[in-house]
């Protein structure tokens, strides 16, 4: 038995192999400590297990459609994944949740969770993101500013390799960037068209985790587009591309896949918790893994699942839920289907290669005084993409030899943009456990209860009106926008639910990401947010993940946790 | 006399039953039908593929297998309103080719072939706006199913995409403008 003991005792157990937790686990065994990295999905190996990564669209046998059988079992992630990468997301079937509102909770269980499928921007949050709570009054104040995280900003982006340009926006800062993967001929046109029609929007490149230039041996980008697959030539950042590789470089690396955390172990005499209780998902058994510092990145609603499931005499609300916070807060973007126009011009130009990348429309409401909206708080960003037409998208008349040629030449251009919005943070939008509906590992379901609230809701209305106005201003034709409004979780981005803050009767994490009730546990997966931002936010996970874990290494290290 | 009412419908009269008897109480208005039976149609499929996308300097639909991908999207992937709709409208073509011609449609001439399927296209496109509208109730229709099928079967089968279209597995750079070549081909993916 103590030898069982000691076989399971680590420094460090990290839960979760996403982007977040991928990060954890580099950080860590780079600084020293055996670490576990708990996953509950199944192993899958950089490149070896990438079994879609390099078929024509002839190889799959209903191209990229799934079958009624493969759309039953994905009810809800059907909307996210298709046949060349549906190994990617979860069946449904297999992994249910309780809706009590309509929220897509889209997953990734394998080793690299969603770093596999993500899709890959890369915008630092600011000062406008971290004061808004404070002064708009809505949740709580983030216990951090942007002159903590820059360094870590800059520390994560070398090693990601993100492309980008330097763009001097005060409320987007700039990074470390590789070359920007250019624009083409129409997105070029739309951001000479702001340049001329408006004062307040810009239109700059994405800033992607594409790798415009090798980098630590992955890469470059072969402009493939298919990234969602997996990259055989590591042309983007994952955790099975480079976080992982890295962990496992150093040594210090234990990878336990098939191995799902169903709860934290505190010992109240110590106050400190020891240890994760794993139920192994092929043996069904169940096993203790143990160490000084548990890192939990599980992802924000599986990780706050994990605290609630968490119960002892001195938490009988969940681990750490003495703020009562735990659950709450549950964030995602506001996101609009999306609007479209064709232009008639430019015909004498195309390109060559498929950009992974995209345009962007920085946040340009609610910066100043000047940009104030009356309608609603805090803002949105664009999301854009131009591109010629082509069999995809053209819709075409006639049949046989006018068809035929219909769809041998280039279509027209057509640019396509969507808005990311920032979500209030909301006490009534939360998780909680379902006791009485268990699944088949016999853990309680994840009930969502998630609405959008009126600012939320009016900014959506803002941007599809801008985003038809930028594309009319800019000379586009047959302008519209999709009218119906995506279920919330759509955006893939669930923020929230054991917040940051200075205050532990309000909050559920320190500004060290460390939680306030138990000193060695940490979380730096989206659960931490303590507001959303507009900008996509595995940057900024990533970011604050590296900087907690410097952090816990020093207590480790100073005997400390 | 109501075709609906016809088991089997005019493909009946081509030596193949289509329609379950199971469902015959549908079928006034709105014939349902098993899955599992398009293989046996699988000639006429391809007849439509071809004359949909006929070969010229490059394969023609039936070359690049098209049917066998219109049979296994029906059977595997369609909802059962566009199974039914696509069946039907088998029905429906055979009878209207009988009706105009006296001969079902693989015995038509290829101007006659054309002359039905023109017709056919000609209705989905003066649908405009309301197309979106009665996809969403009736489901697509018989032709719009038949033809985004050729289409996206022929574009991304191999020889379509390749012979066809340009197709670059592996692009290995991003030339982000670049100016139209001579009878430039577009690409085959995004």
């Amino acid at each position: 038995m103590k030898n069982q003991t000691s076989k399971n005792t680590f420094d460090a157990i990290v839960v979760g192999s996403g982007i977040s937790g991928g990060w954890a686990a580099k950080e860590l065994t780079e600084g020293g400590l055996k670490t576990i990295v708990l996953e509950r999905g199944r192993n899958v190996e950089h490149i070896k297990d990438y079994s879609t990564a390099l078929k024509h669209p002839w190889e799959f046998k209903y191209r990229s459609h799934l079958s009624n059988k493969e759309l039953k079992e994905r009810p809800i992630q059907s909307s996210h994944c298709d046949a060349t990468n549906k190994q990617f997301f979860v069946k449904d079937s297999e992994h249910p949740y309780k809706q009590i509102n309509p929220f897509k909770w889209i997953r990734g269980y394998q080793v690299g969770g969603r770093s596999l499928t993500w899709g890959r921007q890369c915008y630092r949050f600011s000062d406008l993101d971290f004061e808004a709570n404070k002064k708009d009054e809505h949740g709580v104040d983030w216990p951090i500013r942007y002159k903590d995280l820059k360094k870590w900003y800059d520390y994560v982006e070398d090693y990601v390799g993100v492309s980008g340009n330097s763009e001097s926006i005060p409320h987007l800062p700039d990074g470390v960037f590789l070359p920007p993967i250019p624009m083409n001929a129409i997105e070029l046109h739309l951001q000479e068209s702001l340049r001329k029609s408006f004062s307040d929007r810009t239109v700059i490149n994405g800033r992607v985790a594409n790798l415009t230039k090798p980098k630590n041996g992955r890469g470059p980008c072969l402009y493939r587009n298919l990234c969602s697959r997996g990259c055989p030539f590591s042309g983007y950042f994952s955790s099975n591309s480079s976080t992982l590789i890295d962990a496992d470089l150093t040594g210090n690396l234990t990878l336990r896949a098939n191995s799902i955390v169903k709860e934290v172990i505190y010992d109240a005499e110590q106050n400190r918790a020891i240890g994760v209780v794993v139920i192994d998902t092929i043996t069904k058994k169940e096993m203790n893994y143990y160490a000084k510092v548990i890192f939990l990145n599980a992802s924000t609603i599986a990780t706050t699942a994990i605290l609630l499931n968490s119960v002892s005499p001195s938490f009988p609300k969940g681990l750490g839920n003495s703020s009562g916070q735990v659950g709450h807060n549950l964030m995602d973007h506001v996101v609009n289907e999306g609007s479209y126009g064709t232009f008639d011009g430019l015909k004498d130009k195309y390109y060559e290669g498929r950009s992974p990348g995209t345009i962007y429309i920085p946040r340009f409401q609610n910066i100043n005084d000047k940009t104030k909206n009356t309608k609603f708080l805090r803002g949105y960003g664009i999301q854009g993409k131009g591109e010629r037409e082509n069999w995809q998208t053209k819709s075409t008349e006639g049949i046989g030899i006018a068809l035929k040629a219909q769809l041998e030449t280039p279509g027209k251009w057509k640019i396509s943009l969507g808005g990311r919005g920032e979500v209030l943070p909301n006490y009534e939008n939360r998780i909680s456990l379902d006791t009485g509906n268990r699944d088949q590992w016999g853990l309680p379901l994840v009930k969502i209860h998630f609405e959008y609230g009126s600012n939320d809701l009016a900014m959506m209305e803002h941007m599809t009106k801008a985003s038809e106005e930028i594309l009319i201003k800019a000379g586009f034709e047959n302008v519209g926008s999709y009218r119906t409004s995506p279920s919330p979780g759509s955006a893939v981005h669930e923020m929230g639910t054991a917040r940051m803050g200075n205050d532990p009767k309000t909050s559920v994490l320190n500004k060290h990401n460390q939680m306030h009730d138990v000193e060695n546990i940490f979380i730096t997966d989206g659960s931490c947010m303590t507001s959303s931002g507009c900008q996509n936010p595995s940057l900024t996970y990533m970011a604050i993940t590296a900087r907690a874990c410097q952090f816990a290494l020093k207590q480790f290290f100073s005997d400390k946790l | 006399m109501n075709r609906r009412k016809a088991i089997g419908g005019i493909l009946g009269i081509t030596g193949v039953s289509l329609v379950s008897f199971a469902g015959a109480k549908y079928f006034i208005g709105n014939s349902s039908h098993k899955r599992g039976n398009l293989e046996t149609h699988i000639d006429l499929i391809s007849e439509l593929a071809d004359v949909i996308i006929p070969p010229t300097s490059s394969p023609g639909g039936k070359a690049t297998g098209v049917q066998d991908y219109i049979i296994g999207y029906l059977e595997n992937c369609s909802s059962l309103k566009e199974y039914n709709n696509f069946i039907n409208g088998l029905n429906d073509l055979q009878e209207t080719s009988v009706n105009s011609y006296n001969r079902v449609f693989e015995e038509c001439s290829a101007n006659q072939k054309q002359q039905l399927l023109e017709n056919l296209d000609n209705q989905w496109n003066s649908k405009g706006i309301f197309l979106k509208i009665s996809n969403k109730l009736l489901g697509k229709s018989f032709f719009n199913i038949l033809k985004t099928l050729t289409v996206e079967g022929y574009c991304t089968s191999s020889m379509g995409a390749t012979k066809h279209l340009i197709y670059r597995p592996i692009p290995g750079r991003y030339n982000a403008v670049t100016d139209i070549g001579v009878k430039q081909k577009a690409w085959a993916t995004k």
